[in-house]
């Protein structure tokens, strides 16, 4: 029975964020021009599409790949394949035979590697190719996502302790519930590098660029906090006590980042915005992802309230450092993953700073950020770089003027003619 | 612990947080284009101030019994555990948890019953309020009104299925409202009702001068809010059982058959069916199912969504004749909807109901819980309206309302289409 109700659980949390994928194709897609918006939602669903794909074929064989089965190839902990997971047969027959669970969690897995590979693309709103999108996100995927998803997430554990997995979880020992570093500061650290090799838009300039559909991102934004409901609480692969502190946890620090945000922008910048609070609870949904497990009610707060500041604060960098992450993928996503992690090595129950008196914890924390952001930034910037030299990532300059919609997939976002009455020879 | 209850406690939590912005659209949509960032901040500002106080004291002040030394206050009227505060007490259960479900899980099933009914309330101010001010209304009202109401509600104790404790209300008056007729609906409709006597009307206030700006993005709310009920009314069952079959069973029944209800009554009005028509009366019909869907068999639930529909859509009409502006049709379809589902209890509920032969006991009960609600709310939002009001002011100035306010207020504009083809 038990085992039944963890498979509804896992299989309902798994939906909720397959939902988030179209649910960030209409936060972002608010977010930019007009004359854009079908190319920023269509790289959100050529992610589903491709990397769902590839999921399926080998993405999970990669990421759920351990050694000592006789079909383990590369190496453990850190890159390799299990040729046993390819289409992910093994968990398809143990499905078969009743123990459905092994399967659903390499469904809700798939989930994650889809979105985190979406997110990358509010980077290059406006401006980027579809085609070259579709090949940095498989390559991306395949080079960067699925082994660091080894690393984090591909554990096994024996009476609460790790005793084997990927090398951040168990050589480092990084407590990330649901994806602080994966997730998170991989697609933000991917984001910065694909900003740089893009380049900016024409007119990049501060106040040049207002959202086209304000509703459209608070729809995306409601449809993000719902989905992220069944990403974080799904993530302890059973409905049980940790599963509900991570849910009230999932709830309590965007509503701090929601509120920090709009006090920041009444009292600094003399306004609060839909958008910004929207942006608020997505920085306080990132920084609690990977704590949700490890803190209490009040601390979530705290951090969503940080989390929603400080992200306030960095997505102003942008204008100063003059790179053009386009919809602030860095200064929410890696921002706010970078604080969630690391606030765990300060306040997390029982293993941070205020409990333990050392900074044991959160030295492996920072050690959990530093690889994941180095090693997805530079291999980020290769792919992106070498797809710029061959195809080209970026549409001509002519094409960007006039809206990359029609240019790229031949459709408008929004038509208030009725071309059997305006049509004109 | 039973991991199904605690999978079906924490999914149905999920849906009725998606409530809350799907009211956001819902209620957006029905606003001027120059208005809809301000309504839809209206109600994320709720879901961020509203979560913040429940996890803070609300659950603390909702949920607490007396007979602890840490409880303070009148048991079953107004009080505060102090060990709940910060969800200290729920934290620990988190670990091994004592009931079918672990604590926390109910906590947050809770907080989104707070914050929507709290953002439910701005639909009779759209168009005109401040948000400063609206945001020191909801947090004051839901200290006062909300989290105390709750408690004589929503609070109980069953022993063998037999309620030995709890709210005065529900325990003191025997009153039957499963997921929140009175305690959400009566309530928000009621301070609704205050908060539009307080605000006075919008400019040009008249029957058939305010459009819709977005159709599809009401019909988008409405969708959300109904799906999301599903897990209000099921989920207010706190186990995946028979009860919770029958309560979403209704939650089907009685918005489809109100539906019809609402079309029709504008079909002879007016000699069109609208979609704002079908969409108000699908929500009239969820509204007074709330309270009942544990209560009535599937037949009686039509029979409810018909009368809810019907009526409704005339009370809709009553702010224009009585010249209240609530803009949205809070007090229409909460209030009177909700009133009515509380009432139905009384006459068609099993086991209690007049017309089965159980007296019009029950009958007077309701009427005393709605009542009692109803004035609650009503006196505390006319007074904490008014101090707002009378302070730092709750309404734009007249120039800005007719500008529309989302420059004004949030320096955004909903939308910018074609100022990028030059």
């Amino acid at each position: 029975m038990s085992n039944d109700s963890a498979t509804a659980f896992l299989i309902i949390c798994s939906a909720m964020v397959l939902f988030m994928t179209p649910g960030l194709a209409f936060f972002y897609g608010g977010l930019v021009r007009a004359s854009s918006v079908v190319s920023m939602m269509m790289m959100s669903f050529g992610s589903i599409a491709l990397i769902s794909t590839l999921w399926i074929v080998y993405g999970y064989a990669i990421a759920f790949g351990s050694a000592g089965t006789g079909n383990f190839f590369g190496l453990d902990g850190v890159f390799g394949i299990d040729l046993n997971k390819l289409f992910v047969d093994d968990v398809y027959r143990q499905a078969l035979s009743g123990e459905s669970l092994a399967l659903v969690v390499a469904g809700f897995q798939g989930t994650f590697a889809i979105i985190t590979v979406a997110l990358i693309s509010g980077a290059v709103a406006d401006r980027a190719r579809f085609g070259s999108w579709m090949i940095f996100a498989g390559l991306w995927g395949t080079l960067v996502y699925f082994p660091i998803a080894n690393w984090v997430f591909n554990f096994t554990i024996v009476d609460g302790k790790v005793v084997d997995g990927g090398w951040l979880v168990y050589n480092i020992g990084l407590l990330d519930f649901a994806g602080g570093t994966v997730v998170e500061v991989a697609s933000g650290a991917s984001a910065l590098a694909l900003a740089l090799v893009v380049g900016k838009r024409f007119g990049f300039a501060k106040g040049m660029h207002a959202p086209h559909n304000v509703p459209l991102t608070l729809i995306g934004a409601g449809i993000l906090w719902f989905g992220w409901l069944g990403f974080n609480a799904g993530s302890e692969l059973a409905a049980d006590g940790i599963a509900a502190l991570s849910f009230i946890n999932t709830m309590a620090a965007p509503v701090g980042g929601l509120l920090a945000w709009a006090l920041y922008e009444k009292f600094v910048v003399g306004k609060p915005t839909a958008v910004g609070a929207a942006s608020g609870a997505v920085a306080g949904l990132v920084a609690i992802t990977p704590s949700c497990a490890f803190l209490d009610p009040l601390w979530a707060l705290a951090l969503g309230a940080i989390a929603g500041l400080l992200c306030a604060f960095a997505v102003e960098l942008k204008w100063k450092l003059g790179f053009d992450d386009s919809l602030d993928v860095v200064g929410i996503h890696l921002v706010g993953g970078i604080i969630g992690t690391l606030f765990i090595g300060l306040v997390g129950n029982n293993v941070g700073l205020l409990q333990t008196g050392t900074f044991d914890q959160l030295g492996k924390q920072a050690i959990g950020v530093a690889a994941i952001g180095i090693y997805s930034f530079v291999s980020a910037f290769v792919i992106a770089w070498l797809i710029q030299k061959t195809i080209g990532f970026r549409v001509t300059s002519t094409d960007e003027i006039a809206g990359v919609d029609r240019v790229l997939h031949g459709e408008e976002g929004y038509s208030q003619s009725d071309p059997r009455w305006t049509w004109k020879p | 612990m039973d991991q199904g209850n605690t999978a079906w406690v924490l999914l149905t939590a999920a849906l009725v947080l998606l409530m809350t912005p799907g009211l956001a659209f819902f209620y957006g949509g029905m606003v001027k284009a120059k208005s809809v960032v301000s309504m839809m901040m209206l109600s994320f500002g709720s879901l961020g101030l509203i979560g913040v106080l429940w996890v803070i004291y609300g659950y603390a002040i909702a949920f607490s019994n007396g007979g602890t030394k840490t409880f303070l206050g009148i048991d079953g009227w107004f009080g505060i555990d102090t060990d709940y505060i910060g969800l200290a007490a729920q934290v620990k259960d988190a670990a091994d948890p004592s009931g079918a479900f672990p604590q926390l899980a109910f906590v947050a099933f809770q907080a989104t019953f707070a914050i929507i009914t709290v953002a439910l309330i701005s639909g009779a101010i759209a168009d005109r309020a401040k948000f400063g001010a609206w945001m020191v209304f909801a947090g004051l009202w839901a200290t006062i009104v909300y989290f105390p109401v709750a408690n004589w509600v929503f609070n109980f104790t069953l022993v063998d299925g037999t309620m030995v404790d709890g709210g005065w209300i529900v325990y003191g008056l025997g009153v039957i409202d499963f997921a929140g007729g009175t305690a959400v609906h009566i309530n928000a409709g009621a301070a609704g009702l205050a908060l539009a006597i307080v605000l006075g009307k919008r400019f040009g206030f008249s029957k058939g001068i305010t459009q819709p700006h977005n159709v599809p993005l009401t019909l988008l709310g409405a969708a959300l809010l109904w799906f999301g009920w599903f897990g209000f009314n099921a989920g207010s069952e706190l186990a995946a059982d028979g009860i919770a079959a029958v309560a979403f069973i209704n939650t089907l029944a009685a918005p489809a058959a109100a539906m019809l209800g609402w079309i029709l009554i504008e079909y002879f009005k007016h000699g069109k069916a609208t979609s704002i028509g079908a969409a108000s009366g699908a929500v009239a019909g969820l509204v007074a199912i709330t309270p009942a869907c544990a209560s009535v068999d599937p037949m009686y639930a039509i029979l409810l969504g018909l009368i809810a529909g019907a009526l409704c859509a005339l009370a809709v009409d009553l702010k224009f004749s009585m010249g209240f502006d609530d803009s949205l049709d809070v007090v229409g379809i909460h209030l009177v909807g909700g009133i009515v589902g509380t009432l139905f209890i009384g006459i068609f509920g099993n086991g209690v109901g007049a017309a089965f032969g159980f007296g019009w006991h029950q009958f007077a009960m309701q009427a005393l819980g709605a009542g009692a609600v109803l004035v609650y709310s009503f006196v505390l939002a006319l007074i904490i309206g008014f101090l707002v009001e009378k302070t730092i002011g709750f309404r734009v100035k007249a120039e800005d309302e007719i500008a529309g306010i989302d420059t004004v207020v949030h320096g955004e504009e909903a939308y910018a289409f074609g100022a990028d083809r030059g």
